[in-house]
């Protein structure tokens, strides 16, 4: 039964859900429709943050669709985060997909991933799960492959789609052997089945799910679309995809860990304590030998993958409220860090070289990526440091030894990490300018997002006082 | 309030300097008012509560992240207040300094003072993640300082500083955390003589960070970041550089590692003397055969401080006291010599020693008090480092004989190549003709070292200025670790 308090808990789809086609309407009927379709766009992904955010300040809760679509605080917060990257990508896109005269469709696609990913957060049923994640995916395949001016948009929109669709095959067949198992796909019913002893059927469904989890979170050793995806998608795409939806997909993998196996917690958190561990390192010693900068990070964005892991190695013990605000946390402080690094690049381009002496040219933007490239690193007292310091903190309250394992990993990880993130801070700053150096390329809305990113990123230490408030509200655990 | 204010002007100074236009002598004038303040600040704290410093007025306990119970808690202490008031000297001595400076003076400053709300930070923080975070904010400013302002080798040197001391307060970073999560809070107060932690629990985390601070001071044989970087770094940075970032290290060994994790770093107390013994006749042994004079300095940076080691690791009164006051007197008198170099480098276009000599009869003010910078390190009676360095042999003497007698050998070895220094510097017949024109120091440059020079004499006479201060807070700790 429809009621009234349904509408009000999908809101913030039902919004998304118009915009997509007022935006697709714009397109098929206005003429030069860049300003429409972008106004519009920007006004979407506010009201969907605006309407997230109210409902969360309402406490607003309760489970819907018999039980299938849940709304809490946890679900909202990445609501929040979702419609809040969407925005700063469209204001990216804006000018670019202007000259290209695509504006309404690429736009068209923004939204709906945000209206896949605000659904996805919010599921409890695990087919219900998996059309959402394919919501979400869809239309990123479209948006990577959108850039008709460069090759490598197309082949790395080509790479992506066909190891997303094998991903979204391993995570069916996952899917389909945990709800043999357990009989149903309500994850409060699969909970008693996942008990200690699991069944081989069972360890392999559950092993299946999380493999196609980890090709979608792009972990080692099922990450090598990312790099050739990340350096041929439109930067705005780059920016949105390894952010937004990468922290929806982290956050429906922690509620159907959390609440749909939690007895089953020794053999996940081993899976996810090893798959830390290795994207980690692979992500961060590739990242060491990239001369562009967009498979730079995308390479870093792996290592962060493999950071976020380690918080899911550490849900078991007292460790379980700690790590679950970890990723809360940082998934937060990594969308605001990764974003603006990506846009930054929209702003000077792909090239090491390019950055050279950019302090001189470009004094604003260059202090901007110094703040987001040591942010990555973690160091004091920008976004970064607080994520990592929560995911060390949740770690070592776990109590497994395996866990102290990776966060030992993860130290070392940081400290591995630092010449390429300073590396970037060194062209910049200590390196004369060159003829590659961009003087500066206008796009008065990406700057402007790139300031505000950094002034975020910067004040993170006095954002994480509300923050941390609202993220103990939306404890799962 | 006031030492959070304290912390926070050069903040605000620093983001006034990127502001403001581009006029050299408008941007001096303005730094100097911005570096004023905070030594205001402190002289004031000094005389208003000196004599007991645990008040309302300079303490603060706010809740930060209260799931994990991180507090902004910030208060001075007789351990810190030294150091407090030197960082806020030394930035204005810097800023004086910086004569050498002539591009991108604005964001020079901005640097020196965004490095200077770390440095006032870590004196006065009083939760270890608090501690951490300002540790940590020297660290690009100082990166920069040396990577953009320094010589040729800069780019090397600077990478090279950042990635020895990232991995050092990462390792300390460790130490805390476990030792938070162990003891269920961040408080130093709290905290104090272990915050509960069994004895295994805490000598693995204070092997941590004892780790972690020891590349910060640096300690032999940590130390191979040091020499590249210390030579490479403008004279204004070396101020700081030298004066003030190891004692981020060896307070922290003072005011954290040893009052709260006692029975942790016992067992490491020995060892702790040996090292300080070891950067005392090392760093003589190599200042010995540096050809450059920067490098020589230092090298003799390095080795004072050693004395600071050793009477931090002696755990008693006399050694203790010696130690934190040693922070202060290493710190002018370091701060001294590296300007006096620059001087000299500046005036002649040469730090090599083989190339000047007869520098006294052209220069006598800075030769003369380079003379006096030099005496002072090889701890002449009536100069600060003496009573300092006195004290910690003394104290380091009564818990470990054998390191202190090799200590008080390093005198010996301190007064060989420093005098040996002096004589081929600004002793003997006039190297070079060119040499005859030279001019004395410049105003500027007078007014640069000669409070140095004051200070180090003032304490030198009036020891008990500084340790009337500071000894409550000793016998604090003596209190937590059971010593006399």
């Amino acid at each position: 039964v429809v009621t009234g308090q349904t509408i009000v808990a999908i809101l913030p789809e039902l919004i998304s859900t118009v915009f997509v086609i007022l935006v697709l309407l714009v397109g098929a009927f206005a003429e030069r429709n860049a300003g429409i379709s972008t106004g519009l766009a920007i006004l979407g992904t506010l009201a969907v943050f605006a309407s997230a955010a109210i409902l969360l300040a309402t406490g607003f809760s309760g489970t819907f669709f018999g039980g299938g679509y849940v709304v809490d605080a946890f679900a909202l917060y990445f609501k929040l985060i979702v419609a809040g990257s969407a925005f700063f990508a469209v204001l990216a896109a804006a000018r670019w997909s202007g000259e290209t005269g695509d504006a309404p469709e690429y736009l068209t696609l923004i939204l709906s991933v945000v209206l896949g990913a605000t659904l996805l957060v919010s599921m409890r049923d695990l087919f219900g799960i998996f059309l959402a994640i394919e919501l979400a995916t869809i239309p990123s395949y479209a948006m990577v492959a959108f850039d008709r001016s460069r090759r490598e948009s197309a082949e790395g929109g080509m790479k992506y789609l066909i190891t997303g669709v094998i991903a979204s095959s391993v995570l069916l067949y996952g899917l389909v052997l945990i709800y043999g198992v357990s009989g149903s796909a309500m994850l409060s019913e699969v909970a008693e089945t996942f008990t200690g002893n699991l069944t081989p059927v069972a360890v392999l469904g559950l092993v299946l799910m999380i493999s196609g989890f980890a090709f979608k979170l792009s972990a080692a050793p099922f990450h090598f679309w990312t790099p050739d995806a990340y350096q041929g998608a439109p930067t705005s795409a780059a920016a949105f995809l390894s952010v937004g939806p990468k922290a929806a997909t982290f956050a429906v993998l922690l509620r159907i860990l959390l609440e749909g196996m939690p007895e089953a917690a020794a053999t996940w958190t081993a899976i996810a304590a090893f798959l830390a561990i290795i994207t980690m390192f692979v992500g961060n010693l590739a990242a060491l030998r990239q001369r562009n900068v967009r498979r730079m990070l995308a390479y870093s964005s792996v290592a962060h993958s493999g950071y976020i892991l380690a918080a899911f190695a550490a849900l078991q013990g007292n460790g379980i409220p700690f790590a679950v605000q970890a990723v809360l946390i940082y998934s937060a402080a990594y969308a605001i860090m990764n974003m603006g690094a990506f846009l930054v690049i929209d702003l000077v381009g792909e090239d090491t070289k390019n950055f050279n002496g950019l302090i001189r040219t470009n004094p604003g933007v260059a202090v901007s990526m110094a703040v987001f490239m040591a942010s990555l690193v973690g160091i004091p007292p920008l976004a970064g440091f607080f994520g990592k310091l929560w995911i060390i903190i949740a770690g070592a309250q776990s109590g497994s030894v395996l866990v102290y394992v990776v966060v030992g990993a993860l130290v070392v990880n940081t400290v591995l990490s630092v010449p390429y993130y300073f590396g970037i801070i060194r062209n910049m700053i200590l390196e004369e300018p060159t003829t590659e150096t961009v003087r500066s390329k206008g796009a008065g809305a990406i700057r402007f997002s790139v300031y505000v990113l950094a002034v975020l990123a910067t004040v993170f230490g006095l954002l994480i006082i509300p923050l941390s408030a609202l993220v103990r509200a939306s404890g799962l655990a | 309030v006031i030492t959070t204010v304290t912390i926070l002007i050069p903040l605000l100074g620093a983001i006034l300097m990127l502001l403001l236009p581009d006029d050299v002598r408008l941007v001096r004038y303005a730094a100097l008012g911005v570096a004023a303040v905070p030594l205001l600040l402190t002289i004031y704290i000094y005389f208003a509560f000196g004599g007991d410093l645990d008040v309302a007025a300079l303490t603060q306990d706010i809740t930060w992240i209260s799931s994990l119970n991180i507090g902004y808690r910030v208060g001075l202490t007789g351990l810190g207040f030294g150091m407090f008031f030197l960082s806020a000297f030394l930035t204005l001595i810097a800023v004086v300094a910086s004569w050498d400076i002539n591009r991108n003076l604005k964001q020079y400053f901005a640097a020196i003072f965004a490095a200077e709300v770390g440095m006032l930070g870590v004196f006065a923080a009083q939760d270890l993640i608090l501690f951490y975070v300002f540790f940590e904010i020297t660290l690009i400013p100082m990166y920069l300082l040396v990577g953009v302002w320094g010589d040729e080798n800069r780019r090397p040197a600077a990478i090279k500083f950042f990635i020895f001391t990232f991995l050092g307060s990462t390792v300390m970073l460790a130490g805390f955390l476990a030792f938070g999560i162990l003891a269920g809070t961040y408080s130093m107060d709290a905290l104090g003589g272990g915050g509960g932690l069994s004895r295994t629990a805490q000598l693995a985390v204070a092997a941590l960070i004892l780790f972690g601070l020891l590349i910060k001071v640096p300690a032999v044989p940590l130390h191979g970041w040091l020499l590249d970087v210390y030579v490479s770094s403008p004279i204004s940075t070396n101020v700081l550089l030298s004066g003030v970032l190891p004692k981020l290290g060896t307070y922290g060994i003072i005011a954290v590692a040893i009052p709260l994790l006692p029975q942790g770093v016992e067992p490491f107390l020995p060892y702790l003397a040996a090292f300080g013994v070891i950067n005392i006749i090392y760093g003589s042994f190599v200042a010995f055969m540096q050809p450059d004079l920067k490098a020589l300095v230092a090298y003799s940076s390095i080795g004072t401080l050693g004395f600071i080691l050793l009477g931090a690791a002696s755990g008693n009164s006399v050694g203790l006291n010696g130690a934190v006051f040693q922070q202060v007197s290493h710190g002018l008198y370091s701060a001294l010599l590296f300007i006096l170099v620059g001087v000299i480098a500046a005036k002649t276009g040469t730090r090599r020693i083989g190339e000047l000599g007869g520098l006294a009869a052209r220069m006598p003010w800075a030769g003369g008090l380079l003379a006096l910078g030099a005496l002072a390190a090889m701890g002449l009676p009536g100069l600060a480092v003496f009573v300092s360095e006195f004290m910690s042999i003394m104290g380091g003497y009564t818990a470990f004989p054998v390191q202190g007698v090799l200590a008080s050998l390093g005198i010996i070895l301190s007064a060989m190549y420093l005098l040996y220094m002096l004589a081929r510097v600004i002793f003997g017949p006039i190297e070079k003709p060119a040499y005859d024109e030279l001019g004395d120091a410049g105003p500027m440059e007078m007014a640069s070292v000669v409070p140095l020079a004051v200070l180090l004499v003032v304490l030198g006479v009036f020891p008990a200025l500084l340790i009337s201060v500071q000894r409550p807070a000793v016998d604090a700790v003596l209190a937590l670790i059971g010593g006399s």
